[in-house]
């Protein structure tokens, strides 16, 4: 990662130009409306596809050349991605498309339209906000309040947790796995590819508390990125749960202008695909993230498709008269189905993924341990994990250290946080995974 | 004036709970550092009693440095026996040059060794943040041995602001020094003056290696072994820079091992190539894996280390 000063110029240049354009097809009428709008979103995605697209789609048509025998006269750019670029662009766009529904007022003021898009706790991975919720915010006045101040230092410290303790902890045996997979043997990859599964929502929500946490401190409220996805009970639940600002993104301004459900069947499942595509894509310029989305769109289409049966055959044998029971396979099914699907996204090719996939078939060899304390720290880690997001999940309400009455027991609690995350914490060169995106 | 009066008792509040919570912080940051330093510092057993040994007691007249190549190979009972010098292996796993001459830095603060022997390994010199990470094993040494700051802080900007804490020198150590009083720890280590050897052999199909690709070199870790040979040069200490073997024949050269030749020819210091050495190459016979020599290869390899220093 590098500070490139003149990287700043891009952002500028987006800023202005969905600044302008935001004023424009508010005083504009009919086709003109339009036509502003559609200025504003090709230069959006002009710079991601320039940035992001440009070298994998030119790496594609050299590829499809060779194929014919010839060579690709086009050259490859030699850039580096501005850190976030996918997060502003979006957060840029939703702007413009609600002014142009009519669901939001053009912003006048240049500085509070810059600060809606380069407001820094989200600025390089989100949450990515909409402007009904966060351009409003900018304006009102916001005065001392020692509670906000807490709790989003609470919000913080939780988000620190799970990124230094959980998810780095289990980068170490991720990395050490999946970066040398000829000598890896089954077992390895699969408790590797478990154990990603944990890192990325500690990584990425460890990342989103403590950006909600810090706006929160100023006083600013952000939107909830995630929804303890790890006890989604089915694909569906999961983008319910996981990564919402972009879910919610996607179903807003993609999935409905495409029709949505409200479409036959077969057009119905094709938008969903073609979403879960372009998410993939959104993720990353590799085809490792274009399957990894089309995997996870296939799997809501196969549960659309075969929900009816599923239903009978679940009553059949009888497995709804045991619900704990039903409930514990159900997120497990859902956890494992997603956990397969992101051997793809940790992949760092096609090639890679399949042969993890091959290995973890045979379920041959003995565990890969480089130092039993990383096997144990990391077992700790994500049980400490599933029992605090299995209280908040099933059992709100009843006794809480965390929002506990007394300030000592809440001022104890986050201490002990505080205390494990310099007692175990991983404070290396470790970066968030997703300020790649 | 009451709205002033209300502001300045939600102000004082506040910092009354942030300092209470700093408090219990710092208090508890302080109780368990000083109980992990004590245990710490007590271990017996385990690559953290062997380097505190090396720091705060080893007197041999030879030191061993390197890697976990020089851990798993150089055998001090060996060179003992045909050399007739008191011999300590000072080398750990994973640790980069950086850290040799931090230890060596603390060695020379209580004595003075006669011979020092540098195991060097390919891609010493590779630039990559994993080196930076492991000098975390020279962070409970800091406080006590300002010798070994310089490098330390080369791990990060925020080095010394992180050891304001008492347990941050001790982080994620709880399990190791657990381990470091157990029984398996002291079958493993207690024997052979920091030797450990591997008693496996290899099996398998033999791997292969390319150094062909250019590599980013890193001048903190060149500087450093400049530093490490300067310093030996300095005390009067006999210097012996050796690259153990490696069981197969990898495509082009590794980068460092020439420039590390170079440096120590520029210094008029011996260095020992056994990297490409026709004894050891395709033998899966005398290794634990394709770096490691097994306990047979590696006595094999001193003993042609001590006829080569005899020489």
């Amino acid at each position: 990662m590098a500070f490139v000063p003149i990287y700043i110029v891009i952002l500028g240049f987006t800023i202005i130009v969905d600044y302008l354009a935001g004023i424009c097809i508010e005083k504009s009428e009919g086709r003109k409306r339009k036509y502003f709008l559609i200025a504003s979103l090709v230069a959006n995605i002009g710079i991601l596809c320039i940035f992001k697209y440009y070298n994998f789609i030119n790496q594609n048509f050299s590829f499809l050349l060779h194929g014919f025998g010839l060579s690709n006269p086009i050259p490859y750019l030699s850039i580096l991605l501005p850190i976030g670029l996918s997060f502003h662009t979006f957060q840029a766009m939703s702007y413009t498309i609600e002014v142009y529904r009519g669901n939001q007022k053009a912003e006048r003021h240049f500085g509070i339209y810059a600060l809606y898009v380069m407001f820094y706790p989200q600025l390089v991975a989100g949450p990515i906000e909409r402007p009904q919720n966060l351009l409003h915010q900018f304006r009102e006045k916001h005065h001392f309040s020692s509670d906000q101040v807490f709790e989003g230092l609470k919000i913080m410290t939780w988000g620190l947790f799970k990124k230094l303790v959980i998810a780095d902890r289990l980068g170490i045996y991720i990395n050490g796995a999946y970066n040398h997979l000829p000598q890896q043997n089954g077992m390895t990859l699969l408790l590797a590819t478990i154990f990603f599964s944990f890192q990325i929502y500690c990584d990425f929500s460890g990342y989103s508390d403590i950006a909600i946490g810090a706006a929160r401190v100023m006083g600013f409220n952000l939107m909830t990125n995630f929804r303890r996805p790890l006890f989604a009970k089915n694909t569906g639940e999961f983008w319910k749960r996981w990564h919402i600002s972009l879910s919610t993104w996607f179903k807003d301004y993609l999935y409905f202008p495409m029709g949505g459900s409200k479409v036959p069947v077969p057009r119905w499942y094709f938008n969903l695909m073609i979403v879960f595509l372009i998410s993939g894509l959104w993720h990353g310029a590799n085809w490792t993230y274009i399957i990894w989305g089309g995997i996870n769109g296939f799997y809501l289409i196969f549960a659309i498709a075969t929900k009816k049966y599923r239903d009978k055959f679940n009553k059949l044998i009888g497995i709804n008269k045991f619900p704990r029971l039903n409930l514990f396979l159900e997120i497990s099914i859902t956890f494992l189905l997603i956990s397969f699907s992101r051997i793809f996204f940790r992949s760092k090719t096609v090639e890679d993924a399949i042969t993890v996939m091959k290995k973890i078939i045979t379920f041959k060899g003995s565990i890969f341990n480089d130092g039993t304390a990383i096997v144990i720290y990391s077992f700790m880690a994500i049980g400490f994990l599933l029992a605090v997001e299995l209280k908040k999940e099933f059992y709100t309400g009843t006794f809480t250290l965390s929002n506990h009455k007394n300030f000592w027991v809440r001022n104890s609690y986050y201490s002990f946080l505080i205390i494990i995350i310099i007692l175990l914490g991983v404070f290396d060169g470790g970066q968030f995974i997703y300020f790649q995106f | 004036m009451v709205i002033n009066k209300i502001k300045y008792n939600l102000i004082k509040s506040f910092l009354f709970k942030l300092s209470a919570c700093l408090l219990v912080v710092f208090i508890v940051d302080f109780m368990i550092g000083t109980l992990l330093k004590k245990y710490y510092f007590k271990q017996k057993y385990g690559y953290d009693a062997m380097t505190t040994y090396c720091i705060e007691k080893a007197n041999a007249k030879m030191l061993v440095f390197g890697s976990s190549r020089a851990m798993d190979i150089f055998d001090p009972d060996i060179f003992e026996k045909k050399m007739g010098v008191s011999c300590y292996n000072v080398g750990r796993v994973g640790e980069p040059v950086f850290y040799h001459y931090a230890i060596l830095q603390c060695v020379l603060k209580r004595y003075k060794p006669n011979m020092v022997i540098l195991s060097f390994d390919a891609g010493n010199f590779s630039k990559n943040q994993d080196s930076y990470d492991r000098i975390t094993a020279l962070l409970p040494y800091y406080s006590d041995h300002p010798e070994i700051r310089t490098v330390v802080n080369l791990k990060g900007p925020y080095e010394r602001l992180k050891l304001l804490s008492h347990i941050y020198p001790y982080n994620s150590l709880v399990l190791p020094i657990i381990s470091g009083y157990s029984v398996q720890s002291k079958i493993k280590y207690m024997h052979n003056n920091g030797f450990i050897p591997l008693n496996k052999t290899f099996t398998g199909p033999l791997p292969t290696f390319d150094y062909s690709a250019e590599k980013e070199m890193d001048t903190v870790k060149i500087n450093s072994y400049k530093a490490f040979i300067e310093q030996c040069i300095k005390s009067g200490i006999q210097l012996y820079i050796a690259c153990p073997p490696y069981m197969i024949n990898s495509i082009g050269t590794d980068q460092s091992i020439i420039i590390a030749k170079k440096i120590a020819k520029e210094y008029g210091i011996n260095f020992f190539d056994y990297s490409r050495d026709s004894f050891f190459i395709n033998k899966p016979g005398l290794f634990a894996d394709f770096r490691h020599l097994n306990k047979t290869g590696a006595g094999l390899f001193c003993n042609m280390i001590i006829d080569r220093i005899n020489q």
